[in-house]
């Protein structure tokens, strides 16, 4: 068991390295919405899932639409949902109390390194525990040092800080394109998205084009079955 | 600030519950799941549609400098698969623009 959790943890390391920089700019972007350290470290622990986070932080403006950031935040972390599905045989030997704490910390990285060490040998739910644990690690360092290193730049404007999670987005949406059938779907979202956020004074526009772009792929995948 | 400080551990707390039950809900129930019509495929397109729909107003919003660094953080990404060099490039274009370095 020991073992299997250091194994885990050992083949998360190179992956680990991506998820601290991201956690310095979480935690960066944090001190300029003026959000507590405690506040921070809260999300880290009890929601551990950092485009969630980003998301939250990004939609936290005056005023406060507390039902669109939720839904937002829930809508991105809906992958949760097939990701620990798709974990179904790994589970199926774990008592129930280790399924409800070993679940908490499956994130996309360690779930997909688990994944493509299940293709080479077997794995047990404590290789996939050791990988969770690595990465909470690095992301709790990673927007910690952000946030201490965040509050002696005066004006991260400066620097394209704040472009730094568009970027970050940007880059995570090209790597989830997958085929040429991905494309008009990605670009239908991204019309309605812009055109509903002119229309519409809340956030809400996100959900509704990410509702619509989808319903237009599963109707295209349908259709040209 | 009080009031947005109480209405962020609100957020908090109901996302982290709404995370944790997708998390444990998807283990417990993936047999079932199976037997909704294309509700997989429905799920597997959410995230790319979501990020799309909350990044792209946004650099629209940013000007012609948020569209070009965009393009470049999409050209490399597509051709080096590096996350982190791609968003580094993004950032210096908008920073190098900002301080009238570009154009």
């Amino acid at each position: 068991m020991n073992n299997d959790i250091k194994d885990g943890f050992i083949a998360n390391l190179p992956i680990s390295v991506s998820v601290f920089s991201y956690g310095v700019v979480l935690g960066i972007i944090c001190t300029s919405k003026a959000i507590s350290f405690l506040e921070l470290a809260f999300m880290n622990i009890f929601i551990f899932a950092g485009s969630a986070q980003f998301v939250i932080v990004d939609m936290l403006t005056t005023p406060i639409n507390i039902v669109a950031i939720v839904s937002s935040a829930l809508l991105i972390n809906l992958r949760y949902f097939l990701i620990t599905a798709s974990l179904n045989t790994l589970f199926k030997d774990t008592s129930l109390k280790n399924r409800f704490f070993i679940i908490h910390f499956v994130t996309d990285e360690s779930w997909a390194v688990t994944i493509n060490r299940q293709k080479q040998k077997e794995v047990t739910t404590y290789f996939l525990l050791g990988g969770g644990l690595c990465i909470f690690i690095t992301w709790f360092l990673g927007t910690t040092l952000g946030y201490f290193f965040g509050e002696f730049i005066s004006n991260p404007k400066v620097f394209g800080l704040d472009f730094a999670f568009l970027a970050l987005f940007t880059a995570i949406v090209t790597s989830m394109y997958k085929s040429k059938d991905d494309f008009l779907p990605f670009l239908l979202t991204a019309i309605i998205a812009i055109i509903l956020e002119y229309y519409l004074n809340n956030m809400f526009y996100i959900i509704l084009s990410a509702i619509f772009g989808s319903l237009f792929y599963v109707w295209r995948k349908n259709a040209r079955e | 600030m009080q009031e947005s400080n109480l209405n962020l551990l609100l957020i908090i707390f109901l996302v982290a519950i709404g995370t944790y039950t997708l998390r444990i809900s998807g283990l417990l129930l993936s047999n079932k799941l199976k037997e909704i019509k294309n509700i997989d495929i429905f799920l597997e397109s959410i995230p790319p549609t979501l990020l799309i729909a909350l990044i792209v107003p946004s650099i629209i919003k940013e000007g012609l400098i948020g569209v070009i660094a965009s393009l470049f953080i999409i050209i490399i990404m597509y051709k080096t698969k590096n996350t982190f060099l791609a968003m580094f490039i993004g950032v210096l274009i908008v920073a190098l623009q900002r301080n009238g370095l570009l154009f």
